[in-house]
């Protein structure tokens, strides 16, 4: 049985659709990581979900239970804010009791939860401050305490990290992944930061203008990206994007001629339109004279540490190459690339859509 | 900021001495006339040194109800303030999280409420509580109150509640809560100050009110403003008992605003969202 599943889902405001009947499956006790670009209707499903706000068509259930005319307070979830949400008239520990209070659990119950809790995510020492006298992280903690100690169902987080700065950010995350290997809770996550996907997620949904682009494993949305949507979404620096043409067993574009590699013969028709994709990490520099060897000029070379980020330009196309650091060339100097063939995807210029399927 | 130079800080603190005066003068001359003997009330230049006397506050109370007019008073203000908030916040809050394009305009209209010209409706208001047999209780005064101080209430307390963050709402209702709780257990305690300053409000307005008060109240429910108008009468102007009466009419405004001020603080949301 599925902890969340969404079944045609729409959501309106108005005469203005910004959900488009989309179909989810999250199961239990997975890490389901919702990503997608701000606008794209990620949060908006997320807040479905919790019910602070309306479904307007199709059918959402938790636990196996339609939950579409259920209020918040009856869903059995829990969730943290972007902006944390603590009620700043209460203490910590207060902010906690408020969140069990519904719960009508005897005293010691509360006291053993909130001690776990805070135990847990290191609330000790905290527990009689207010929020206001909190550093950031320490509210983002709060934030997690008070939706922990509901025990519930499926913990919600929109954009939790938004609001720290780099370094807590990385902190706060690992504390996140521990915190859902320890628990085993079904967690439905937002974020539009695709490391926070990538290193979360069980799961990754990737949306975009309020239509589900793909669902995998990070493995799998990195490697094997269904359009050109995911492929330029996932990864940094993005996906290299070349325009070019089949020919002759051969993919032609300006300044480029290359063999087309082995799973994609047969798939391709002659003279059909196609985009390469290829990430800077399957770009090689070569000796003259490889096989398939592209002659490129460097513009910026952007030294990374064992890594360098070359931006080259073939023929008329702009790219970003990355290479090891050590031997890189310098701007201006000509060099011969190669394009890993297994690095290579292919996609449909009208549909966006994968060829390799 | 920059330290205030000398210059800055002596205009500074000469307006707020002008201020002062301005405010305080009439306050002293209460007080100074009320302990004032009478043969000495209206000496020229006035007179500043003599024995003070407490005569005026011994007739204020021995020759008239004076106590039971405070307490008329204290009823009539606490009453309506008591009412007005209560009711004035539940009304704001709807104002202020019902999205409806109607909305602005149910709000307008509470607060022309207290556009009309008090005296244009003493008449009416005397006809309808001398046919509901409430002419002279405190039960009229605090209705005729309460239509004034609502709207102050509501317009006020819309403005507080719509500063607490919608998201604490989200967060009290997936936590589990209903409206109900919401409302109390949240959304209430944020907007605190504003629940005090227009109890301030109300109290003030209720409290030192005098056309309505004069007009439908007569010896049972009149209230200690215009008791103390009392001891001005066709044969004399008792302006040692008037000074008394207006000093003790001073005070239960003072120590309600003092009480409510510990309420008036700021930055209450402070800490709640990032």
């Amino acid at each position: 049985m599925s902890a969340i599943t969404l079944r045609s889902v729409v959501k309106r405001y108005g005469s203005v659709e910004v959900v488009h009947g989309i179909d989810l499956d999250v199961e239990e006790g997975e890490f389901v990581v919702l990503l997608g670009p701000s606008g794209c209707g990620k949060t908006t499903t997320l807040r479905m979900v919790a019910g602070l706000e309306d479904v307007s068509d199709g059918e959402l259930s938790i636990g196996g239970r339609r939950v579409n005319e259920v209020a918040p307070k009856d869903r059995g979830v829990a969730m943290v804010f972007q902006n944390y949400a603590l009620y700043p008239h209460m203490t910590v520990r207060q902010n906690m009791e408020f969140a069990l209070r519904p719960l009508s659990l005897d005293a010691a119950e509360v006291d053993r939860r909130i001690r776990d809790a805070a135990g847990i995510l290191g609330l000790g020492e905290l527990l009689a401050r207010k929020p206001a006298q909190l550093s950031g992280g320490q509210r983002q903690r709060v934030a997690m305490g008070r939706a922990m100690v509901r025990t519930p169902d499926v913990f919600l987080f929109d954009e939790p990290l938004s609001n720290l700065d780099a370094k807590l950010r990385t902190q706060v995350r690992l504390e996140i992944g521990k915190l859902h290997n320890r628990l085993g809770t079904t967690v439905l996550y937002v974020t539009h930061d695709q490391v926070e996907a990538m290193t979360l997620a069980d799961k990754i949904v990737i949306m975009q203008n309020g239509h589900i682009e793909q669902v995998g494993t990070p493995e799998e949305v990195y490697a094997h990206p269904d359009n050109m949507f995911v492929a330029s979404f996932i990864g940094s620096p993005s996906m290299n994007m070349i325009p070019a043409r089949h020919e002759g067993g051969r993919l032609r574009a300006d300044g480029l001629d290359l063999t087309v590699p082995t799973r994609f013969e047969g798939r391709l028709s002659e003279g059909q339109e196609t985009v390469i994709g290829v990430r800077p990490t399957g770009l090689r520099c070569a000796e003259p004279g490889a096989a398939d060897a592209v002659v490129a000029r460097v513009e910026v070379t952007e030294f990374l540490g064992n890594e360098a980020l070359l931006d080259i330009r073939i023929g008329d196309h702009e790219l970003i190459a990355e290479i090891p650091a050590a031997g890189r060339p310098a701007p201006g100097d000509a060099v011969h690339l190669t394009f890993d063939p297994v690095a290579i995807h292919l996609f449909d210029p009208q549909t966006g859509a994968t060829l390799s399927r | 900021m920059n330290k205030p130079s000398t210059q800055q800080a002596i205009f500074v603190y000469t307006l707020l001495g002008i201020a002062l005066i301005v405010f305080l003068t009439p306050i002293y001359l209460i007080a100074s006339s009320s302990v004032k003997p009478s043969p000495i009330m209206f000496q020229r230049p006035p007179a500043m040194l003599f024995e003070p006397t407490f005569e005026h506050y011994r007739d204020l109370f021995a020759m008239r109800p004076f106590g039971k007019f405070i307490m008329n008073s204290l009823v009539v203000a606490l009453g309506s303030t008591a009412f007005s908030v209560f009711f004035g916040s539940i009304a704001a809050y709807a104002i202020s999280r019902i999205k409806h394009k109607r909305m602005n305009d149910i709000a307008f209209w509470i607060l022309s409420m207290r556009m009309f010209p008090p005296i244009a409706v003493v008449v009416p208001y005397y006809i309808i509580f001398k046919t509901a047999g409430l002419l002279d209780t405190p039960l009229a005064l605090i209705i005729v109150y309460s239509t004034a101080n609502i709207p102050l209430t509501v317009w006020l307390m819309k403005g507080f509640f719509d500063e607490v963050p919608s998201a604490l709402e989200e967060a009290a209702a997936v936590d589990g809560h209903g409206l109900i709780s919401i409302f109390w257990r949240v959304t209430l305690p944020l907007a605190a100050p504003g629940l005090a300053v227009s109890a301030v409000f109300c109290f003030i307005f209720s409290w030192n009110e005098f056309l309505f008060a004069l007009m439908l109240t007569g010896s049972e429910a009149q209230t200690a403003t215009v008791a103390v108008m009392s001891f001005w009468s066709s044969d004399a102007v008792q302006w040692g008992r008037i000074m008394a009466g207006s000093f003790v009419i001073l005070i239960p405004g003072v120590v309600f605003v003092l009480t409510c001020q510990r309420w008036l603080v700021r930055g209450l949301t402070m800490g709640s969202v990032k």
